[in-house]
């Protein structure tokens, strides 16, 4: 039997953040002055979830969700207001610096790297900023660099590195100091298909070669569908939904979005599964629920001869969780 | 301690790329150094004359020490960028690494100044030597004794501006005090020395930075007395340690309270 290790443990988590507020014009600016208002915006409401040693775990909502604040809360940035974490065992509002040689960060928005120094020169500087000895220091960006493919531009300065070069550089900054969790805060955003899936690819490798726990969080699908092995879902600042990705696959993204470009005359494909959403002129929206319907299927229903241009994609994750929350709400 | 080290080497590195343009701001030091001579020699009648114990090279070269120490600790890192980095929330990913964050922020400082100083430092020599002359009396021993009070007094002037940032935690805008601590220090102590303010403030300014930061050291090179290294280098290790003690405290209470915008 194998016993799996908790790597991180919150409890009940809250975080309330105080925002001004001002009436709109410029009568409500001069009250704001005389009369302050402020509100309390709770941001993270008990939420509880562990996360076991070696998982690929994606945290996902929509934006103001409170997933960065939960980020935050579990890598020692932000104090909780209420609730306990525990990540390796540490409290990181107490421990943060303790904390901070066994995780790592990436968020895809912010630049940790000096951008004026090369790969290697922020590599050497990360190595020495987590007291790791020169010659493994040397070693671990050898490693790094072979893994992540940086031969080409570890010499360039950053400056002049792509987006998805920095990205990868970013990553492999975060690695040095061989983190048990690394937590990736939207590590794709601004990144075409090509450099995600790469990114995606490696993020892969280094969890089956490293055992590194991952803990994501996108707003694209295909990270999370690529990676993931089990999904939490936030929205208001609670857990929405807390399943494996098999269970979430077959019940909510089993459907696809096919969008078609028709000449006027062509027929609208008809069969049990496919459902028009949108019909104008000769562009034409609908869903195809693929455990009625295989997509092959669904499009061979189409007047192929008839098609200027086509395009398919998941239903977007902002409509499973809104749909996922509102059947939860309805429950309740 | 070692870390701190790698990012003040890593500042040096990175400042290194950009000593041409320390040389171009060296001009607005050269125009201000250019009208106080102008000033001091309208001031002084005759050669031998001396205001508040200064004959006017002694006053020139003062200004040109004092300015030279304003200019080189001039840069954005303990000012606009701690401010922007707690408003904007860019400390979230600043504080999650294994070092403390106002040391963090006191290295970078340390490297930026590193660089201007001896540029600057130069650059004054050369001017000053031109325009004004040599200092009489100057030996280079003085200069050696003043080097640790050049170096504690911009330090403390970082700690002290580094500690009115750190308000951002609290305060939406801290430029208003910064604004006020550079032109209290500019004024008194920079441009004019403090021995030219009335003898009843005279005290009091000996126990604000200003002492500590642009008047102590330029104090030491034009008019060197060992009684007044031992009295100016106690003041400054007293500030220094207070000001530490201020800026942790601070920033210790500050933490607890920040608000990152976007999660």
């Amino acid at each position: 039997m194998v016993i799996m290790t908790k790597v991180i443990e919150a409890e009940n988590l809250s975080k309330t953040f105080r925002v001004k507020r001002k009436e709109k014009g410029m009568r409500g600016s001069i009250q704001a002055i005389f009369h302050p208002r402020t509100e309390e915006i709770r941001a993270v409401d008990n939420v509880s979830f562990d996360v076991e040693e070696g998982e690929i775990l994606a945290f996902i909502g929509p934006n103001g969700a409170g997933k960065s604040t939960t980020i935050k809360m579990l890598t020692g940035i932000l104090y909780p207001d209420g609730g306990g974490i525990k990540v390796l065992g540490i409290d990181p509002s107490k421990g943060r610096r303790q904390l901070a040689y066994k995780i790592g960060t990436v968020f895809g928005q912010k630049e940790q790297l000096w951008t004026h120094l090369t790969p290697y020169d922020n590599f050497r500087f990360f190595g020495a900023i987590y007291d790791i000895p020169d010659g493994e220091a040397e070693a671990r960006i050898r490693e790094l660099s072979e893994t992540f493919e940086l031969g080409e531009f570890i010499n360039t300065p950053v400056r002049n590195l792509s987006l998805g070069q920095r990205i990868r550089c970013e990553i492999v900054a975060s690695l040095i100091h061989r983190p048990q969790i690394l937590f990736l805060d939207e590590p794709t955003i601004g990144l075409d298909p090509v450099v995600k899936e790469n990114i995606r690819s490696l993020i892969k490798k280094m969890n089956r070669e490293l055992h590194t726990t991952i803990f994501l969080t996108s707003h694209d699908i295909g990270d999370i569908e690529k990676l993931c092995k089990r999904i939490i879902i936030v929205n208001s600042g609670q857990v929405v939904l807390d399943d494996s990705m098999e269970h979430l696959k077959y019940h909510y993204l089993n459907k696809k979005i096919v969008e078609l470009k028709l000449q006027e005359e062509a027929l609208l494909p008809s069969a049990e599964g496919i459902t028009v959403l949108k019909k104008k002129g000769g562009r034409v929206k609908m869903e195809v629920d693929t455990t009625v319907i295989k997509i092959n299927d669904a499009l061979r229903q189409i007047d192929a001869e008839h098609v200027e241009d086509i395009n398919i994609s998941n239903i977007p994750l902002e409509n499973i969780i809104m749909e996922i929350y509102n059947t939860k709400a309805d429950r309740s | 301690m070692k870390k701190y080290a790698v990012i003040y080497r890593s500042v040096l590195m990175e400042n290194l790329q950009y000593t041409v343009n320390i040389v171009m701001s060296f001009i607005s030091y050269f125009i201000f150094i250019f009208v106080f001579i102008h000033l001091w020699n309208y001031m002084y009648d005759s050669p031998g004359e001396t205001i508040a114990g200064y004959t006017k090279t002694q006053m020139i070269w003062y200004v040109i020490i004092t300015e030279m120490i304003w200019f080189a600790a001039r840069t954005a890192t303990v000012t606009r960028q701690v401010t922007s980095d707690i408003r904007g929330g860019n400390i979230a990913y600043l504080i999650n690494k294994p070092y403390h964050y106002t040391f963090y922020i006191l290295s970078r400082y340390t490297g930026e100044w590193n660089i201007r100083l001896p540029i600057f430092a130069g650059l004054a020599v050369i001017a000053g030597t031109i325009m004004v002359g040599g200092l009489p009396d100057f030996r280079a021993v003085t200069l050696l004794a003043s080097l640790p009070c050049i170096i504690l007094g911009i330090t403390i002037h970082g700690v002290f501006k580094l500690c009115i940032s750190l308000m951002s935690f609290w305060i939406e805008d801290s430029n208003p005090f910064q604004w006020l601590y550079d032109k209290l220090i500019l004024v008194v102590g920079t441009i004019f020395p403090i021995e030219i303010f009335p003898a009843s403030l005279q005290p009091l300014f000996k126990l604000t930075p200003i002492y500590t930061v642009c008047y102590g050291p330029s104090k030491l090179i034009v008019d060197f007395s060992p009684e007044k290294w031992v009295e100016i280098i106690v003041a400054q290790l007293i500030y220094l340690a207070a000001g530490c003690g201020f800026m942790l405290f601070i920033y210790s209470k500050g933490v607890k309270k920040l608000y990152v915008n976007g999660g």
